[in-house]
């Protein structure tokens, strides 16, 4: 593989282009449609929020967009590169965090970031500063000799931002990445999320919790059913109310069902 | 309690199923069949004294006994999952008697119940009164293998925390394979020795009846002989037992959630970019080994292979015969096979990252190399040492060109059936409990097994010539043959599982994200099609092994033995033709199978590359948000 690294990479994308284009995206699992074609596009340099309730097709959307799940029908698209018909390119440009999956798990924060670099074949001094670099802002350095197998929920959220940053993506897509994690390490997280927005990065991630995510994101769209119910710059979408009641004006909670469990500490 | 978790095991299972399981499942049961019915046919034998017919009954139970405790090491977790009752609040008793009954809903209990039905032939044999003993015997017995199958799972996986546990684990399961597959030998030496009209001696008699296994035979002997005494201590001793290992298991349930012994990293991860680590196969080579290393499942898989082929080579020593010692290192070779099966199933959904890299390639051919690395020399070592101090000096050319062939074969196939056959376990973070956790990979550790012998036939092939023209030029030319198939399988096997695994990356992804697969079964293979299959795989297992290759190694070695290898019955000159027949029958049969179970699959999707987005198949089958 080429060396990939972020800054130094300019020719690769084109500008015109968007970080990320969804087309048509559409998923169905038996008899339940997870993601019903899915339009979304998100600017390149923008902060980008899929707010949803669960079980709304973020995860499923998300995994389609960067080629770990394949869609039944649609495209993806990450800097005009096709993330199916050209995934070498296409996941050369993004960094990706899933939500909830393994890891090399026998391996220790540094020789996990280690073994990442090599298979992406950035040159090995690079790797080495870069590691040193992540472990710092991690804050991962007290668990040298920990096994990645042994990590608290919330490191290994940072071990695995960590390994999506390594090789300077121009694209992060992060699937509830602070679900878990402290609010110290959160705050931390998000510090190094902005900055990288603030240089030219651009940023996709998912989550429930509004108020982070009208802290962080410029852009929103709202998922609810596998739709797309609203997209847009934050303003747009949230009007003049708080995201959380555009959000569950949008997703049409029924209320219901909060009348019930009369049985509950009665 | 029994009732909900009886119909919450068959829910689990209907939802996890897919066509591949359902035909693993099939066969096994077939397999397990044949085996309980082979049980039964032994205690309806009017040939022999009926006092040996029951010390050999007995040994038979025993075999059973330890394939319950050893099942698990391929069979994986069960269904209900322990932790997933962690915080219910019934009693620990309620719970574990709960799962037993829900243990007993299981093709291999069924299969087990249906080979102890035999102590009841046995007891029928000796009066009305026996039989009805054995009755309540053969419940119990069976109550006490699913227990002990269980408490050893629970005592497997304490031990294993740390890795000289888990290694310990795995020379002690190796021991009982070695155990209970000594059988062979002794039925061999049963029909040389004539001990079916003599009776064994009166060591082997008490000994198989000493062992809990061995109980329910004793209460049914002594009830035909009114020593009634005897029978109830026995029902009352084998109860007793089953209420011992329950409370136990019971109590093994409440324990919380026991921390994880930590193995440690090292501090250095400096980059490699010289020798063998370097580069994109390198790095992984090195996340290969070090996983070898720490991680206690990995641990006690190797231990498996190792100590079986020692422990089965090394046992004719106890009656002074060297002739099997040359064949530990092309046993090894096979058996270390297994404990590549599922290479890609225990690391679970770590597979994104080969995903999202792109390094498929490097990653194949990575854990290729690493297991060639930690299978080849000790293999080796032990091919030059055990030949060498056997004396057989007709063995080196069959030993040198037999293991590289393997090895190599089974690096390619082990590969190849990880890839295309990957059995979905938790994941390691997510079975902190017991770290011997993992998918059910009984079928494809035996397929590898029996696959793997295969991968010595070109070797072998020169080596038959040889021996039969006495040709030593021909006799050594298969050992750059045994090396040249070994490269060759390892090669191009690897190759085939690159491909698939770039192909069906994201499927086997899903599959191990939900533990389904992502093709529905309906469109697996006609119903019609499978049983053709099924027939072909049987019927072409009886005829190429025992009743074509066997024979013939048999008349190459002029071995004068029939038993129930059909071709031996025959008139002299048509024993040759009538075993080649067989072979080819089998092998046809065997095409068949491999055609249908293999091609008729759904086509996947095409390689990527191929300019077109997304032609993804159909009918996936779950969802993936919050897994």
């Amino acid at each position: 593989m080429d060396q990939v690294t972020s800054q130094d990479s300019e020719e690769l994308p084109r500008r015109e282009e968007p970080a990320l284009r969804l087309e048509g995206l559409h998923k169905v699992f038996a008899d339940n449609v997870a993601v019903d074609d899915v339009d979304l596009v998100v600017p390149q340099g923008s902060f980008f929020g899929l707010v949803g309730p669960n079980g709304a097709g973020k995860t499923t959307a998300l995994s389609m967009a960067v080629g770990l799940l394949r869609p039944d029908k649609g495209r993806s698209e990450v800097f005009g590169v096709d993330v199916w018909s050209d995934p070498v390119q296409a996941k050369s440009l993004m960094g990706v965090l899933p939500d909830g999956l393994a890891m090399p798990e026998r391996l220790t924060g540094r020789e996990l970031l280690t073994f990442i670099g090599q298979l992406r074949g950035i040159a090995d001094d690079v790797v080495a500063q870069r590691t040193q670099e992540l472990l710092n802002v991690m804050e991962l350095n007290d668990a040298e000799r920990t096994l990645v197998v042994d990590y608290s929920t919330g490191m290994r959220k940072k071990i695995g931002l960590a390994t999506a940053l390594l090789h300077g993506p121009r694209l992060l897509v992060l699937d509830e990445p602070f679900e878990a994690v402290d609010p110290v390490s959160a705050a931390a997280l998000k510090a190094i999320l902005v900055r990288f927005v603030a240089s030219g990065g651009s940023v996709v991630l998912s989550s429930h919790v509004m108020a982070l995510v009208e802290q962080l994101c410029d852009t929103v769209a709202v998922m609810a059913k596998g739709k797309v119910v609203a997209a847009g710059p934050l303003d747009e979408v949230r009007g003049d109310r708080t995201l959380e009641e555009t959000f569950v004006r949008l997703v049409d909670v029924e209320a219901g069902n909060r009348e019930g469990l009369s049985w509950l500490a009665s | 309690m029994a009732g909900v978790l009886i119909r919450m095991k068959l829910v689990i299972i209907r939802h996890s199923m897919t066509g591949g399981k359902a035909a693993w499942m099939i066969i096994g049961g077939l397999f397990g069949i044949v085996f309980a019915v082979a049980t039964i046919w032994l205690s309806l034998l009017e040939s022999i004294p009926l006092a040996v017919m029951a010390d050999l009954l007995a040994a038979v139970y025993v075999m059973w006994m330890l394939g319950w405790i050893v099942g698990p090491v391929w069979g994986g977790s069960t269904v209900l999952r322990v932790d997933h009752f962690a915080l219910l609040s019934v009693p620990q008793r309620k719970l574990a008697v709960g799962l037993l009954f829900a243990g007993f809903v299981a093709i291999t209990t069924a299969v087990t119940f249906l080979a102890f039905v035999s102590l009841i032939v046995y007891g029928a044999r000796l009066g009305i009164v026996p039989a009805l003993v054995a009755v309540p015997a053969v419940f119990l017995q069976l109550a006490f293998v699913v227990l002990l199958s269980r408490v050893a799972m629970v005592v497997f996986g304490v031990v294993a925390k740390s890795r000289i546990g888990a290694a310990f684990t795995g020379v002690l399961i190796a021991a009982m394979m070695v155990l209970a597959q000594s059988g062979w030998m002794i039925a061999v030496a049963i029909q040389v020795s004539g001990v079916l009209n003599d009776g064994f001696g009166d060591g082997f008699s008490t000994t198989v009846r000493a062992i809990p296994s061995g109980w329910g035979l004793v209460a049914v002997e002594s009830a035909a002989r009114g020593d009634w005494g005897l029978a109830l201590a026995a029902l009352a001793g084998l109860a007793l037992l089953i209420v011992l290992l329950l409370l136990g298991w019971s109590h093994s349930l409440g324990t919380p959630r026991r921390a994880r012994i930590t193995i440690r990293g090292s501090r250095n991860a400096a980059v490699s970019s010289r020798g063998l680590f370097a580069g994109q196969t390198g790095t992984v080579v090195r996340k290969e080994l070090r996983t070898w290393w720490r991680d206690p499942l990995r641990t006690q898989t190797v231990f498996v292979p190792l100590v079986w082929a020692l422990g089965t080579t090394l046992l004719p020593l106890t009656f002074d015969e060297k002739l099997l010692l040359p064949w530990a290192a092309p046993a090894l070779a096979v058996m270390a096979g297994a404990a590549m099966c599922n290479i890609y199933g225990l690391d679970g959904t770590a597979l994104w990252m080969t995903l999202l890299t792109g390094s498929e390639r490097a990653d194949l051919r990575g854990r290729q190399l690493a297991y060639l690395l930690i299978f080849g020399p000790i293999t080796l070592v032990i091919a030059v040492v055990f030949t060498a101090w056997s004396g057989l000096a007709y063995a080196w050319p069959w030993v040198l060109a037999l293991t590289p062939a393997m090895l190599g074969g089974q690096a390619g196939l082990g590969a190849l059936i990880s890839v295309v056959a990957i059995a979905p376990g938790p994941d390691a973070h997510k079975r902190p409990d017991n770290p011997l956790e993992h998918g059910d990979t009984t079928g494809q550790a035996n397929l590898l097994f029996w696959g793997g012998l295969l991968t010595g036939i070109p070797p072998a092939t020169f080596l038959t010539l040889g021996t039969v023209y006495d040709n030593a030029f021909l006799l050594w030319t298969a050992v750059p043959v045994g090396v040249a198939t070994g490269v060759f399988l390892a090669w191009w096997l690897g190759r085939v599982a690159i491909r698939s695994l770039r192909v069906r990356g994201p499927e086997m992804l899903f599959l191990m994200r939900t533990g389904r697969n992502s093709k529905s079964i309906k469109i697996e293979m006609p119903k019609r099609d499978a049983w053709i299959a099924l027939t072909g795989w049987t019927l072409g297992s009886i005829a190429l092994f025992p009743q074509g290759i066997v024979p013939v190694i048999f008349l190459l070695v002029g071995l004068d033995v029939k038993s129930w290898f059909l071709p031996l019955y025959l008139a002299g000159p048509l024993q040759w033709p009538s075993a080649i027949v067989m072979v080819l029958l089998g092998s046809y049969l065997y095409y068949i199978a491999i055609k249908l179970t293999f091609a008729k699959k759904p086509s996947s999707p095409p390689d990527d590359g191929s300019g077109d987005s997304t032609v993804p198949p159909p009918g996936q089958s779950q969802k993936l948000e919050s897994v």
